[in-house]
């Protein structure tokens, strides 16, 4: 089972969890219909495409409405720690919520003790957490943009916002460097997915590839675009993929979604979900 | 919230992990540091009364202890009501990230401050897209936010609760100020 975990810009949306569903530009949840926006809606349509593409069992989403609050998300860590045993699943992608660090340390020690392990992947304030809480080498994929990696390099922050600034003004030319030392501080999980103009993948011995193509730098602009990455990781994960193979496939597939959509900087994220069948038969060389 | 927990209970380990996120705010007065308190606990943001520690101690030897994700939230409630001297971290850099990166496209231009980006057109001085971020006020305010012009949002700082919103207000006030800047130029 995929189970994807994160909060929903609708505050009136109760803890739902469910087997996830497409409805023309939206998912739909437990009888809630959610639009794919940036966030965790986007992250969940990707892996659905995802899924759908390869035939796979539809990811199940735990969510909660939360528009910074902060009650939505403390909803979500208490039900994940309370069930997540029972639910156990192959695949738990952690995604937007408040960062916690004392829940998220309950949530890991309960996913920890599972047999088989679950594969975590956690982006956005999950990965914040994860990292500031010093559980990220247990993590086994993050996928962090630029400024993210230079928080995970960064020893003593606790957030992006209170990065030190030479950090966060290094060139992205540098980032190997910076993917370096995040393994060196153990502020990175297993193996990293670092999106930039160059999407870089690493482990601790070092960058194992690089997708740069297409090139398509309006995809930076575009909220959600990270989120796509990450729900295509998961996906390919809980479909066997080893997570190099799905971080590279995902960050290529990504980049010809976009390109297929033909964005600009003022395209939404649901032109390049529109795309993923398309651009993964692509990349794994089947017809679609 | 289990930021705080039980704090006479807890072990070393554990307090060494809320330490982390959390954050002094520092007042000119005692008496502002006891009504700011106030203010925030009847506004359900936990906090509690400290001694600054040296290197902070720039106003009264009194301080609030929060959890610093909340710094937005706990910056608007405060704004008006008692004057702030400065909210820092406990560990780590002292200073919130300002700078930002701006990058152009065709007709196009995108603000970068920290983990948040937000792009406007250049013509119009409409908001097209936010992107980055991980906090739970970033997917909402990027629904309030996109579709509109710069000069007539609220601005992130006034709707949000967390570290991101105020990453996302400096990429705002970025924005605005470089669009008043060629409207005035034309």
């Amino acid at each position: 089972m995929l189970i994807i975990a994160g909060i929903v810009p609708v505050a009136e949306i109760p803890l739902i969890t469910g087997s996830v569903q497409m409805k023309d530009d939206s998912i739909v949840v437990d009888g809630h219909r959610i639009p794919w926006s940036q966030g965790t809606a986007a992250m969940i349509a990707a892996a659905l495409a995802t899924t759908d593409y390869l035939g796979l069992e539809a990811p199940r989403a735990i969510l909660a409405g939360d528009t910074g609050a902060g009650r939505g998300s403390r909803t979500l860590y208490k039900y994940l720690i309370d069930n997540v045993a029972a639910i156990h699943p192959k695949v738990l992608a952690l995604h937007y919520w408040m960062p916690d660090l004392e829940l998220m340390h309950q949530l890991y020690e309960k996913v920890d003790r599972l047999q088989p392990r679950p594969i975590l992947i956690a982006d956005a304030a999950s990965m914040y957490a994860a990292k500031a809480a010093g559980l990220a080498s247990g993590f086994d994929v993050f996928t962090p943009d630029c400024s993210e990696l230079a928080f995970l390099a960064d020893a003593d922050a606790f957030h992006p916002a209170y990065i030190a600034k030479h950090l966060f003004e290094m060139d992205s030319d540098r980032n190997p460097e910076l993917i370096e030392t995040a393994f060196k501080l153990k502020g990175a999980a297993r193996i990293l997915l670092v999106k930039g103009p160059r999407d870089l993948i690493a482990d601790e011995t070092g960058i194992l590839e690089v997708i740069d193509g297409p090139d398509i730098p309006a995809m930076e602009c575009i909220g959600g675009t990270g989120d796509s990455i990450t729900g295509m990781c998961s996906a390919l994960l809980f479909g066997g993929m080893n997570a190099v193979q799905a971080a590279a496939i995902s960050a290529g597939a990504n980049r010809i979604a976009g390109q297929l959509a033909a964005v600009t900087p003022a395209s939404s994220i649901s032109s390049v979900v529109k795309q993923i069948p398309k651009a993964l038969a692509q990349v794994l060389g089947e017809q679609p | 919230m289990a930021w705080f927990g039980k704090s006479n209970k807890s072990s070393a380990a554990q307090r060494g992990k809320q330490q982390v996120e959390s954050g002094l705010v520092i007042f000119y007065s005692v008496e502002d540091a006891i009504m700011a308190e106030r203010i925030l606990n009847k506004n359900d943001i936990r906090c509690r009364l400290v001694a600054p520690p040296p290197f902070l101690r720039k106003g009264c030897d009194l301080a609030l202890e929060i959890n610093l994700i909340q710094q937005a939230a706990v910056q608007r409630i405060l704004q008006d009501r008692v004057p702030v001297v400065q909210i820092s971290p406990l560990s780590g850099t002292a200073e919130l990230l300002d700078i930002i990166k701006v990058s152009e496209y065709d007709g196009y231009t995108m603000v970068k401050a920290g983990n948040m980006k937000l792009t406007f057109e250049n013509a119009s001085g409409m908001i097209v897209n936010t992107s980055g971020g991980g906090c739970p006020d970033i997917p909402y305010m990027n629904i309030e936010l996109v579709g509109k012009r710069l000069d007539q949002i609220r601005r992130p700082k006034e709707m949000g609760h967390s570290l991101c919103s105020l990453m996302l207000d400096r990429a705002a006030e970025g924005a605005q100020e470089i669009w008043e800047e060629r409207k005035s130029q034309c």
